[in-house]
């Protein structure tokens, strides 16, 4: 008995050190949109940040997989072989919410949820020159034309959009949906009056105080970054959404080798340098890792289920 | 703010920073001279380095680089009728001949001269303009943009060329091509057979360097041992002496320009579209509209000084509406972003140093292009017509199967382009003309798109797309663009009519 505990004991000790190595090559950090973008610059801050907690020469490179809106980076992390040394930026709702409309080979359980760092709330946004000086005068005239309101969104199948079919859902009022390439297209035309209200995120707004109007900011508490707009809950709409960045790794991650990534991704966010360059780049902070994280996704993924089997976008 | 724009400029002469422009001028030329690497590609390739970089130091190099390979595209367009970035294409149509002339010397002066020009008038344009020239980018909404797109369609039939019939059957391909790929509103698949690498879209690169640079370097290839002696010889003088031939050009220089800047302007259409519509106009003013095609300086002029005319202005939109006019316009953004600069109209009262200094920037960029590229392409690069011909063609394949797969990093996008090459040799050998394919591709997606999302925004009622003042002006743009050439026509017509028939009284 006490050999057999002994060379439990010595076989642990002499496992250790081949855990403590980890990691042993360049850590590939996999982003499934273009250089340049927001998902990109997202993990070049953390691949810097995290190198160093790390720590031991350790190295991580980003490698950017963009195309088919993010499917073919998402397939590659998923399929990638479990071992920590693939990790990759994750977009949510897109990432799962293009699971409905076409074939993927990945789906909620296909990843290790690692940390999330940015969850970007959308709004409620019109124009200055907008008469709609509220959410409620906006609900009001939307009620008496259904549809006669136009609401300029980045794409079908993301966040802005979820957004605006829940306000539907849960006020009944009715909107027309326009979905531009990309937020910035659809902010512009926002602020051309070529649509009416947009619901890009909050993010997006920050820069454009003068122009833009936010009627009301679509998360469970209000913003940092702009404490003086009311979220919809305070105005008596049940409606929560955002875009969320995070760092996942395959499924079937080493459980050590998991929590070696979470505890340095964790230390990560505690560095205020880190912080301040999130806050420089716009992106609103909100920490969550593990099974937290992984919680967020699953809701996230049946709201977008859900979506599709009401009003499939395509 | 002019205040401002002053106060910038002792920051932009400082040595690394100043040194940071030069450098990406030099690159920028040798990017574009490239064919398959575009000046997007290079600095999206740059932007990760440019992380732990002062900010005007990572600017001046995007700077530099933007307006050197605008200005590189001509080179191999001129030299070898392949065009090194989509925007050279319409250098190619007189650069060409002109080198065939044993003018290719004076071709790459002209080019760089009207190339620095535009450079020059865009950053000016920036710098004094912007706040208000944004003003415009919000009068075009989705059918204002529709309309934008059927005048550059409606503008570009001189491009068919000889044969209408052909033409109009390129044209036709070019937007069948860009029928590909995810629906722009639905993402519904297109023409992708299941293939993901399709669901983007055909980029332009990937078919500009098939259809373009393969069917050349196959000619390269098919006469090994053809000795040219002409065309050989750039003829090159010294450029103080043929800059006065250049003062000609002065009112294609100003119209191309403004064209370019206006294109600029205008979410997504770029200096491809520019540089066509300018040679367009350029040549319905001249006098002698049959010269051109053949080797006529005025059409490398028109072509070159609004593809880079289109550079800063590309970015009015985008520093101030964070809405990039081209995609190298976006990849900038993503540049400035880095450094925490987030693009908007904040953005000029609470860094006016950095952005300034990044429009001062591209000033000198555009000024040393004329000392760079002069020295660089005349003197180096044009070089290259001395190697053996083997070796060339097999040096610009291999070239482009880098920037192909550079691109994505992906080999299908290598035997997509390969594809398109051999459609390429084929159009080339029965005598298609290749330009429309490349603007119906451009068009067609952007005309598709804007005016679904007119449709929507009006509700499937089609009088969405007249009911306001900037449409109905583009729509009689568009209206004169077309009609006027068939009544001048006609006109012409009578009146040769009215000559020979005074002339055969006479014999009688």
């Amino acid at each position: 008995m006490k050999q057999t505990i002994a060379a439990i004991f010595a076989l642990g000790l002499s496992a250790l050190p081949a855990l403590a190595e980890y990691p042993e090559k360049p850590i590939k950090l996999i982003v499934s949109y273009s250089a340049g973008g927001g998902s990109d610059v997202l993990a070049r801050t953390v691949a810097q940040f995290l190198k160093a907690e790390l720590g031991d020469g350790a190295s991580v490179v980003v490698k950017n997989v963009p195309g088919a809106g993010g499917q073919i980076g998402f397939t590659e992390i998923a399929t990638a072989a479990p071992d920590g040394y693939t990790i990759g930026i994750f977009n949510l709702p897109a990432a799962l919410a293009l699971t409905n409309d076409r074939d993927a080979s990945y789906d909620v359980n296909s990843f290790t949820y690692l940390a999330n760092f940015v969850d970007d709330p959308n709004t409620l946004v019109v124009s200055t020159s907008s008469n709609f000086e509220s959410l409620e005068a906006l609900l009001a005239s939307a009620m008496e034309a259904p549809g006669a309101i136009t609401v300029g969104l980045s794409s079908l199948g993301g966040n802005d959009h979820f957004s605006a079919n829940m306000i539907s859902a849960s006020s009944g009022a009715e909107f027309t949906l326009v979905p531009f390439k990309g937020a910035a297209l659809a902010r512009t035309a926002l602020m051309g009056g070529h649509v009416a209200v947009g619901t890009m995120t909050l993010s997006q707004t920050i820069g454009f105080q003068d122009e833009m109007r936010v009627l009301a900011v679509l998360s469970g508490e209000r913003s940092a970054f702009r404490s003086e707009v009311p979220t919809a809950k305070e105005l008596g709409l049940n409606v929560t959404m955002s875009s969320l960045r995070g760092v996942v790794a395959p499924a079937g991650l080493d459980p050590e080798i998991a929590a070696t990534l979470r505890d340095a991704l964790s230390a990560v966010n505690a560095n205020a340098e880190f912080q301040t360059m999130m806050a420089d780049q716009g992106n609103p902070i909100a920490f969550s890792a593990g099974n937290a994280y992984a919680e967020v996704a699953k809701a996230q993924d049946e709201v977008a289920r859900k979506i599709w089997e009401e009003t499939p976008w395509n | 703010m002019y205040s401002d724009l002053l106060n910038a400029l002792p920051e932009v002469l400082s040595l690394a920073n100043f040194a940071a422009v030069i450098i990406g001028v030099i690159a920028g030329i040798v990017v574009g001279a490239m064919p398959g690497l575009s000046a997007t590609m290079a600095i999206s390739v740059l932007v990760p380095f440019t992380f732990g970089l002062e900010p005007l130091v990572a600017l001046g190099l995007m700077a530099g680089i933007y307006n050197g390979a605008m200005y590189g595209g001509a080179i191999p367009a001129v030299l070898l009728r392949i065009p090194g970035t989509p925007a050279a294409v319409a250098t190619t149509f007189d650069g060409y001949p002109m080198a065939q002339k044993g003018e290719g010397g004076f071709a790459l002066q002209v080019a760089v001269v009207s190339s620095s020009i535009g450079g020059i008038a865009s950053a000016f344009a920036l710098m004094l303009l912007a706040p208000p020239l944004s003003q415009v980018t919000l009068l075009f909404g989705p059918s204002e943009v529709f309309w934008v797109a059927i005048f550059g369609l409606a503008s570009i039939i001189f491009l068919l060329g000889g044969s209408p019939v052909k033409g109009l059957i390129s044209a036709c391909f070019g937007v069948f091509v860009s029928v590909i790929g995810a629906d722009p509103i639905f993402g519904t698949d297109r023409y992708t057979f299941g293939q993901l690498e399709m669901l983007d879209g055909i980029s332009i690169v990937i078919l500009l360097v098939g259809l373009y640079a393969l069917p050349p370097v196959i000619d390269l290839l098919e006469t090994p041992l053809k000795t040219e002696t002409d065309a050989n010889k750039l003829g090159t003088e010294p450029i103080w002496r043929t800059l006065p031939r250049m003062g000609r050009f002065w009112k294609t220089w100003i119209r191309g320009s403004l064209i370019g800047i206006w294109i600029g302007i205008l979410p997504g259409a770029g200096g491809s579209m520019a540089a066509f519509m300018s040679y367009n106009e350029a040549r319905r003013a001249s006098k002698t509209p049959e010269t051109w095609g053949n080797g006529e300086p005025e059409g490398v002029a028109a072509a070159e000084v609004a593809n880079n005319a289109d550079t800063a202005s590309a970015l009015i939109p985008a520093l101030t509406l964070g809405i990039p006019g081209t995609a190298v316009a976006a990849v900038m953004l993503g540049g400035l972003m880095i450094h925490g600069l987030q693009p908007g109209p904040m953005l000029f009262r609470e860094n006016p140093d950095v952005v300034f200094g990044f429009m001062w920037q591209f000033l000198f960029g555009a000024i040393l292009l004329v000392f760079l590229g002069g020295s660089l392409a005349t003197n180096s690069f044009a070089r290259l017509l001395n190697l053996p011909r083997p070796l060339l063609g097999s040096v610009i394949i291999v070239l482009m199967l880098i920037g192909v797969y550079s691109i994505h990093g992906r080999m299908f996008d290598v035997y997509l382009m390969l594809g398109f090459g051999a459609i390429g040799y084929v159009m080339d050998k029965l005598k298609f003309p290749l330009p429309p394919v490349v603007l119906g591709l451009i068009l067609g997606a952007f005309a598709e798109e804007n005016l679904r999302l007119a449709l929507r925004i009006g509700r499937g009622d089609w009088t969405i797309l007249f009911q306001n003042v900037t449409s109905l002006v583009i729509v009689a743009l568009t209206i004169a663009v077309i009609v006027g050439p068939l009544i001048k026509r006609r006109y012409v017509n009578k009146r040769l009519k009215a000559e020979l028939g005074s002339k055969t009284g006479m014999e009688e």
